[in-house]
């Protein structure tokens, strides 16, 4: 059940109704929510197809963009904006996902790399547009349909319909025909390049929705903050996409924002106490990648599956927890 | 003449940038291990001579004090951390050095402080050379010599020695050279040290000329990577022509459009992934 779809939208449900209730700041909770979609869509490159972007920041730079271009300087009405970042992020994705995947492995890390540090020097070559360093100040929240987006839990819960919309949409592509075929380019891309798929185009399509997705979040992170700034361009917002992605996990969607949530919760505490706390997050990485690599969703499926143990009375069959984790090396 | 000044300026560039990217690219070649704590030994390399020079030591001790600190921290964290985690997924070698460079970061921001300061050049190389109208540093100069002196020496080691052999032999194949009776461990501890130290020693180098501050180790970063990328992966003559390939057209772009000047690194590097996707000199 833990790695049903319709589960995890439960949870992400119940994570949108919680998040008021236990946060006092309408912006992190906002901003939980935002990062989550962009989680989710950099999981879908790196969890189900087996690519790891460093490029993420540039559909999130994208998206802050078009909110702040369109809403400050033509007046254009919200739903439209954010249909014209879905399909400028889609496009530029499109660009940069068949530029990068000529390359495998590391190589493909370095390209996106190089593109995001491409589009940031972009963003502040073309000050006219972007506002360079400034970033283009005073995007507006405008009111919808009569609600006043000004208020900032008004706006958590626009943001919150779009969220549990996209997230929706997101399960259903991981568990469609299509969702299926990313993961048999993940596992082993030879054979499903063998079997007949057009393994490109099923990576370019992941690259379109991912970039897509991510330069919605973006766009709205604009309107939240009232702020197109540069840095949601900068080689710090696809580290930041990616680190949230890896703590979070990358087996299933809901892990994302299980990685944004709680990196967000972390930042917001410890930077309030300590303002060298990214010393904390660094080793915490180092802490990750030694001894948690399925992420924090992994260490939920060790404990729900160790408790589980516990009720049957049983130990659980060896061949499946040796396969699982650690603990049990010994016996192996 | 105009160009001819920029071309000098951008081969002292090209030079450091070698210097910075050839131990990222030796690294990969022999561990097939990308380091995004590069750009933090370079930044530690720059800080070290920083702190030594204001206690009043001389440049000239400084310098290589600083490499070699870097040289030593780089290996001891090669063997108490990294070889750990060389059989895992590209995914956590990033992530490994990821939360490296950010502690190290916030380190240097913890021992001197969040605005950097200034390093000034050695008193032997504090003058300018005037040639016609134009006006250059003498200690550039010094960096254009220096560095050229220490490639040569490099690719000495690297391909006329018995170890420069050995290292070249563990990239082809690290078992085969285990096989033969190489300390592949022990190899591996050696490059990674001497390849951050020359991240180091670049820093060492560049403090005079640009100062030191906290985030210089993420630009540091960047420019490695354009120059290993261009070159080819592993490449040593491939760092080199693109250091200075890059240098240069940064620094004859900085003259033309200034602006445009990064913009068009990362242009040239597109392109070139494009059309030569191994990289200039890069191996199948």
């Amino acid at each position: 059940m833990i790695n049903n779809p319709v589960f995890h939208f439960v949870l992400a449900v119940i994570t949108v109704l919680c998040l008021p209730l236990f946060l006092r700041s309408g912006v992190l909770a906002s901003e939980i929510l935002i990062y989550g979609l962009a989680v989710a869509a950099c999981n879908l490159l790196l969890g189900f197809t087996g690519l790891l972007s460093f490029g993420q920041g540039i559909f999130f730079g994208v998206g802050s963009y078009v909110a702040g271009i369109l809403l400050t300087r033509y007046q254009i009405p919200v739903p439209e904006m954010l249909l014209v970042s879905l399909v400028l992020g889609a496009v530029i994705a499109i660009g940069v996902g068949w530029l990068s995947i000529r390359r495998q492995g590391v190589y493909f890390v370095m390209l996106t790399l190089a593109f995001s540090q491409f589009f940031f020097f972009l963003a502040y070559t073309f000050s006219g547009l972007t506002g360079g360093d400034n970033g283009i100040l005073d995007v507006p929240r405008p009111v919808i349909a009569g609600f006043d987006f000004t208020d900032l839990w008004n706006y958590y819960y626009f943001v919150a319909a779009v969220f549990l919309l996209v997230f929706a949409l997101m399960l259903r592509t991981t568990q469609s025909t299509f969702g299926h075929t990313l993961r048999a380019i993940r596992e082993n891309e030879a054979r499903a390049s063998a079997i007949g798929f057009p393994v490109k185009a099923f990576k370019i399509a992941a690259f379109a929705i991912s970039g897509a997705v991510t330069a919605l979040a973006g766009a709205l992170h604009a309107m939240l903050i009232g702020v197109a700034p540069l840095s949601n361009i900068e080689y710090h917002s696809s580290e930041i996409i990616l680190i949230m992605t890896i703590i979070g996990g990358s087996g299933n969607l809901f892990a994302s924002l299980l990685g944004a949530g709680s990196y967000l919760v972390l930042a917001d505490v410890l930077s309030a106490i300590w303002p060298r706390w990214l010393l904390l997050l660094g080793l915490a990485l180092i802490v990750v990648a030694l001894f948690m690599q399925r992420g924090l969703w992994g260490l939920i499926e060790s404990l729900v599956s160790s408790l589980g143990s516990l009720f049957r009375r049983a130990p659980a069959p060896a061949a499946e927890s040796s396969a699982q984790g650690q603990t049990d090396g010994g016996k192996a | 003449m105009t160009y001819l000044f920029q071309i000098l300026n951008g081969i002292g560039l090209g030079m450091l940038y070698f210097l910075l990217a050839v131990g990222l690219s030796v690294i990969f070649g022999l561990l097939q291990f990308v380091n995004f704590a590069h750009g933090a030994f370079y930044l530690l390399g720059a800080y070290f001579t920083y702190d030594l020079v204001e206690r009043g030591v001389s440049f000239w001790v400084a310098m290589p004090v600083a490499a070699v600190l870097v040289t030593l921290i780089a290996a001891a964290t090669e063997i108490v951390l990294l070889r750990r985690i060389y059989k895992l997924p590209h995914t956590f070698h990033i992530l490994v050095t990821v939360g490296l460079a950010l502690m190290i970061q916030e380190l240097a921001i913890i021992a001197w402080g969040p605005l950097g300061g200034n390093v000034p050049a050695p008193e032997a190389f504090n003058g300018v050379i005037i040639i016609g109208n134009f006006v250059y540093p003498e200690y550039r100069l010094f960096v254009i010599v220096f560095t050229a002196i220490l490639a040569g020496a490099l690719w000495w080691v690297l391909e006329g020695t018995r170890v420069g052999a050995v290292v070249r032999a563990g990239s082809e194949s690290a078992e085969n050279t285990a096989l033969l009776g190489y300390n592949t461990l022990r190899i591996n501890s050696a490059v990674f040290g001497l390849g951050a130290g020359l991240a180091g020693l670049a820093g060492a180098l560049a403090a005079p000329i640009r100062g030191v501050e906290p985030f210089m180790g993420l630009e540091a970063l960047g420019i490695a990577f354009i120059v290993v990328v261009i070159g080819g992966m592993g490449s040593y003559t491939g760092a080199l022509l693109a250091g200075i390939l890059v240098g240069v057209t940064q620094s004859v772009m900085a003259s033309l459009w200034p602006e445009g000047a990064r913009l068009m690194i990362y242009l040239g590097m597109a392109l070139v992934i494009v059309t030569m996707p191994r990289g200039l000199l890069g191996r199948a």
